[in-house]
């Protein structure tokens, strides 16, 4: 897209966009995460490292802020100036939110980030060239990069475990959550064999798998049936209207979006935290 | 992602690579970009079964073995590997689910530190011997041994595991089989037998609308917390319930609390005896109360209690009501109660509560007991490793068998198991990794992973439901010179009952007859016990019949709990707090779970000492700074972590750290609590009171940064966990 | 080379000339069908000879006794590897067949001892490259109705003419490339996400 292009027709970019991106989309993964039920427990977090190939660090990388856990647990604590924690801790699991109008795409200089026609956030890694523009732009700080060739790290026969469906990066290559994206074309694939669309619950994230207290729900939030799309819509968060100054979250409803003022368009929803006055 | 589930016993003959394109990513050359042709092999199957297809993942039924929870597992497995664990929906227990610990399971199997080969102590040193020759050295060492002299001692065990266990130690006619596990309920058991006259009654989580939990960690480590997450999940839906959590120190259940109550430790049991007394008092105690516990009740008056647990006299009485409007109520006690020296008396009040409050029937009902006693689940406590330790001590075991535990590292350091196991005359030790304890055998069995064994398990706790759970190979055996546990016990029996078990010739033999004889396994007319068999294995658990008891309530044993006693040499009480994920020490050998971050603290391979801000003022310490903490029975050094989760007269050092061996991982990494626990013994159960220690804590003069996850304790003003009043949740989804 | 060996075990002199005709292409020789409706993508590559442990023939299997290649790469439609066919795949004609010639019995060597040969890779992608046979096969075998018995036919878009060969040889580039014109050319998809994750 040249620069004159977008001088040109940028009211028409501009219109696409509001209608939902330059996309016509087929799907649109989502998920929406009850933070009422999510116990912080890990439980994603492991499954994640065991579906996903994720280097183990070790203690000096991971001081130096090079942990790869594309899904991981925040834990804040909202009552650090009270003499105790009332009321527990805030969990929050924190993975790529696959933004509608991410911010890490448009910095790419080789286009090795990019959206796809079914809503994820792609990474590819033969693309990359590791300028680390993308994870610096992106406000969640879900992007990690392979500052080391890790793969050298798995010691015999640990590295039997790697699971084939995905690629094993190397060095100086940035990777991120990819909502399993060998899960959802493998259940793409399996369902045009059978030339039917792909069911609800058909495709899992390994943490929505995983998940003990099934805070993670993940689905297609463009079927209109699928579970997580009517949880959007329970709780009134839409996606796309991201340049409308409409306020963006209803108050009498727990779903919202983290940074919505940013509007990147994230497909995660999170349900707010409930706390009962004793 | 179903793939499609088929079981059988030997699926493959040959461990290939499927043979195409994709199937060595990763494994050979991740790095080069091999477009050479002729550089990769690719070895097609030999004779594959009809339902392996190279490329596609199959998926088997078994059971994961992480803890003793029993979870059922699927695992999913390509060109011969096992790749990864997922929850088997049909499992009553997990639904489908699990925890972090059982996504790690393949670690605990793939482990680059396993023993693949037997040792053999010859002039002081372990050295590798052959299979014939070590259980040949088993059969002369133990010919002559018998009665009470031979011993063993394992982790909890179920199913025909346990059977075996029994069997051996029946030919040489010994009872004594201990059971040891660090993270138990034995207290709380023990309560439940004695006032409910059921010691597993089944908690109804999803039954009930208020939860008040003595550092009951049921989300962590309490008894089946995947289960306990399940039902947890449905407890916090509708007409959500509530959680009030009163503990010493913030567990990962109690971030999930409504109400967070800090607690003096030790101190836990009076509080619920004051909420008693409160309950009485305002005459909102369902039944009627009997005299002798109203005497009992009598001196626990609010302003009693709270200076007692420094939990506000107001604060009891909020708490007292919301147990009265949202019931029915459930009311639990976990290891810091059952852990103090007045552990027994403690969790008896916590019991009387649900007695009181009506939960008996409602919320708590009768357990549903697995109907073959033989392979009932033997759980245990700390009382197991004690009793073991006494026996070594005084020279009174010539033969002791060690299985699915490691004591030497387990045990707290005043057994002095190590030296204990010394005056043994002759240990031999099952094991998959190179422990402490194997370090100590004269023989060391390296045994399968559980991805690679043959098993049945049956839940100490089983949720109401009682059912028999496979486990089952997901593959070959990594090294050819490992045996499973039960081909292993049956060698023993051989050496001994050569007659008898001639009929076997594996351990899977002997299972498949065993099961095939029960009758709930061949029920619904089948006469096929070969179709039979493989539909048990391909669905992995089978509902029994089960004995369903009924429960004789007995408020006689509630007594007065002791106040635990100041000491100025020692401030503070030591809380040895357990974590999902690293267990009882168990899973340090798993870099996942080492690089997961403690769920509380964050903080990442590696120990450390959690204290209260005031705490830390009073010592000069802040995050980071190393400190000294010292028991009567020595101490141990680590970085301190510096939050407000956690009462001033308490100090927390988190289990699981601190190995001595047990390979690369864990090995010289951080500290042990168990190791400085005073010899502190809850005198009606036996069990060892961990939550007893009183330590000194002194600054010392280092200090580095905690290496922990994110840079921000605090939200900084950001809407990124966002909290919601529950009358508003009421008003807009609370009915529903 | 190669032909020569197999002609010194198989063929009288007379005949080692026309076979090589029949087998091997002559220069004369029309290139391998496209399937109908098909783009066929563009380019070639000199692969290497690849020495394999046993000489497999192609051309007899496929050429003479006109085996489907989904036959012996059975996985194909099923996933998205093609496989290689196990040993005792292998065994269950030459049982029976050829028992006679050295490859065979080195064959059976391998079968009475349980292993399987350590084939070499001759057509390989990079590891972030994912490949699916089964999406290929069905939509240009079976959505578009191809007879099973052409299906050498798809293959050869990407395997080449490989029933000419004796053990097969690499002549597509399998380049990045050579993907893209064909998914283009053919409605393909075109998203990056589809073939490397």
């Amino acid at each position: 897209m040249s620069f004159k292009n977008i001088l040109e027709n940028w009211s028409a970019f501009r219109k696409d966009a509001e209608a939902g991106g330059h996309h016509k989309y087929d799907h649109r993964w989502g998920m929406a995460i009850n933070l009422d039920v999510c116990t912080g427990c890990n439980a994603c977090s492991t499954a994640c490292y065991a579906e996903n190939n994720l280097a183990v660090v070790g203690k000096d990388r991971f001081e130096k802020g090079q942990a790869m856990h594309w899904m991981r647990i925040e834990r804040y604590w909202d009552d650090a100036d009270r003499q105790f924690p009332e009321r527990g801790a805030s969990f929050l699991p924190m993975m790529c939110q696959q933004c509608g109008a991410a911010t890490c795409e448009p910095v790419c200089p080789v286009a090795a980030t990019y959206h796809t026609p079914d809503g994820l956030n792609a990474q590819v890694y033969n693309r990359c060239i590791g300028s680390r523009y993308c994870s610096n732009n992106c406000p969640f700080r879900v992007r990690y990069f392979n500052f080391y060739s890790y793969y050298e790290t798995w010691a015999e026969p640990l590295n039997q475990q790697l699971n084939p469906d995905i690629s094993v990066r190397d060095k100086g290559v940035m990777e991120k959550c990819t909502f399993c994206v060998q899960r959802i074309r493998a259940s793409n694939d399996k369902a045009k064999m059978e030339n039917r669309a792909i069911a609800d619950g058909e495709v899992q994230t390994a943490c929505a798998q995983a998940c003990p207290t099934g805070a993670i729900v993940f689905g297609d939030t463009m079927d209109p049936n699928s579970a997580v799309n009517k949880l959007w819509a329970k709780h009134e968060v839409k996606r796309g209207d991201y340049l409308s100054k409409k306020p963006k979250v209803n108050a009498e409803k727990r779903g919202y979006r983290i940074f919505e003022e940013l509007n990147v368009d994230p497909s995660v929803m999170y349900l707010e935290r409930v706390r009962e006055e004793i | 992602m179903s793939g499609f589930k088929v079981n059988r016993r030997d699926f493959l003959r040959v461990l290939g690579w499927g043979g195409a394109s994709t199937a060595l990513v990763g494994c050979d050359m991740p790095t080069t970009v091999t477009l050479e042709e002729g550089k990769e092999d690719v070895v097609a199957y030999f004779m594959p079964e009809e339902y392996v297809i190279p490329g596609v993942g199959v998926w088997y039924a078994s059971t994961c073995t992480q803890c003793a929870a029993g979870c059922g597992i699927h695992g999913r497995v390509r060109e011969g590997r096992a790749l990864k664990l997922e929850g088997n929906p049909e499992s009553v227990i997990n639904r489908g689910k699990t925890c972090m610990m059982g996504q790690a399971g393949v670690q605990a199997h793939y482990n680059p530190d396993r023993l693949t080969q037997p040792l053999m102590r010859e002039g002081g040193a372990l050295k590798p011997a052959s299979w014939e020759v070590a259980l040949k050295k088993i059969a002369e060492k133990t010919a002559s041994a018998n009665g009470d002299r031979v011993a063993w001692l394992s982790g909890a065990v179920s199913g025909h595991q346990a059977v075996l266990i029994n069997d051996v130690l029946n030919t040489f006619g010994s009872k004594q089989h201990f059971v040891h596990e660090t993270i138990h309920a034995s207290v709380w058991q023990a309560v439940a037998r004695d006032m409910l006259g059921d010691a597993q009654p089944v908690l109804r989580m999803d039954k009930a609308k208020s939860i008040l939990s003595f550092g009951a960690d049921f989300l962590g480590t309490w008894q089946s917390p995947v289960h306990f997450a399940t039902q947890y999940a449905k407890f916090r839906s509708g007409k959500r319930g509530v959680l009030i959590q009163v503990e010493p120190k913030m567990s990962l259940t109690g971030g999930s609390a409504d109400a967070w109550v800090a607690v003096r430790p030790g101190t836990e049991g009076i509080l619920a005896l004051g909420i008693a007394q409160n309950l009485v008092k305002r005459g909102w105690a369902k039944g009627e109360v009997p005299a002798k516990l109203k005497e009992v009740l009598a001196k626990y008056e609010l302003g009693m209690v709270a200076n007692a647990t420094g939990v506000a006299g107001d604060r009891i009485q909020r708490i007292t009501a919301a147990l009265k409007d949202h019931a029915p109520s459930l009311v639990l006690a976990g290891a810091p109660v059952e852990g103090g020296e007045n552990g027994y008396d403690a969790v008896s009040a916590v019991m009387l509560l649900n007695i009181l409050l009506g939960n008996i029937g409602q919320t708590i009902e009768p357990a549903a007991q697995f109907a073959e006693a033989r392979m009932q689940a033997r759980s245990g406590g700390t009382r197991g490793a004690l009793e073991f330790s006494k026996l070594a001590a005084a020279k009174k075991l010539d033969v002791a068998f060690i299985s699915h535990a490691n004591p030497v590292y387990h045990a707290p350091g005043f057994m002095k198991m190590k030296d204990a196991m010394a005056n043994v005359g002759f240990k031999v030790v099952m094991t998959q990794f190179p422990d402490e304890t194997a370090m100590q055998a004269d023989v060391v069995l390296p045994l399968y992973s559980a991805i690679e064994d043959w098993g049945t398990h049956v839940a100490a706790y089983n949720g109401g439901v009682a059912t028999l759970s496979f486990q089952q190979p997901l593959m070959e055996p990594l090294y050819k010179d490992t045996r499973g546990f039960g081909d292993v016990a049956l060698s023993l029996l051989k050496q001994r009952k050569p007659k008898e078990y001639a009929a076997f010739n594996d351990y899977y033999a002997y299972l498949k007859a065993s099961v095939s004889n029960m009758p709930a396994a061949v029920a619904k007319g089948d006469k096929n016990k070969d179709a039979a068999w493989n539909a048990l294995l391909q669905k992995g658990v089978l509902e029994t019949k089960a004995t369903v008891g009924k429960f004789k309530v007995n408020t006689a044993t509630v007594a007065a709990v002791a106040d635990v006693s100041a000491d100025v040499q020692f401030p503070y009480r030591l809380l040895p707090s357990a974590r999902l994920g690293l267990w009882d020490g168990r899973h340090a050998n798993s870099p996942w779970l080492q690089e997961s971050p403690d769920q509380i603290s964050k903080v990442v391979w590696g120990s450390w000492v959690e204290m209260h801000p005031v705490t830390a003022a009073k010592l000069g310490v802040k995050s980071g700074d190393y400190v000294r903490v010292t028991s009567a029975q020595g101490s141990l050094e680590a970085q301190a972590y510096v939050f407000n989760g956690i009462h001033p007269e308490a100090i927390a050092v988190p289990l699981g750290q601190g190995h001595q061996e047990y390979g690369r991982y864990a090995k010289g990494l951080g500290v042990n609590p168990y190791a400085i626990l005073n010899p502190v013994i809850e005198k009606k159960t036996g069990e060892v009171a961990a939550y007893a220690t009183r330590v000194s804590v002194t600054k010392l003069d280092k200090s580095a940064r905690l290496v922990h996850m994110g840079s921000s304790d605090t939200q900084m003003g950001r809407k990124l966990v966002s909290t919601i009043p529950a009358t508003v949740y009421r008003r807009t989804e609370g009915e529903a | 080379m190669f032909y020569k060996h197999v002609c010194k075990l198989v063929l009288p002199p007379v005949l080692m000339f026309v076979s090589l005709l029949l087998i091997s292409g002559a220069p004369a020789r029309a290139e391998l069908a496209v399937p109908p409706g098909v783009t066929p993508p563009v380019g070639t590559h000199a692969g290497e000879d690849v020495p394999q442990p046993i000489e497999f023939p192609h051309d007899i299997h496929v050429n003479i006794n006109k085996i489907n290649c989904m036959y012996c790469h059975t996985y194909a439609r099923r996933s998205k590897v093609a496989g290689i066919p196990p040993t005792s795949k292998c065994m269950g004609c030459h049982k029976m067949i050829a028992t006679d010639k050295p490859r065979i019995q080195k064959l059976t060597e391998y079968f009475t001892k349980k292993e399987s040969p350590k084939w070499k890779k001759v057509h390989d992608v990079p590891d972030f490259v994912h490949f699916s046979h089964e999406r290929h096969i069905k939509k240009f075998v079976f959505d578009a109705d191809l007879p099973v018995e052409n299906v050498e036919q798809v293959c050869g878009l990407c395997h080449g003419e490989i029933k000419a060969m004796t053990v097969a040889k690499k002549n597509k580039p399998l380049t990045m490339g050579f993907c893209r014109r064909c998914h283009e050319a053919n409605g393909g998809p075109g998203d990056c996400w589809k073939c490397h994750k």
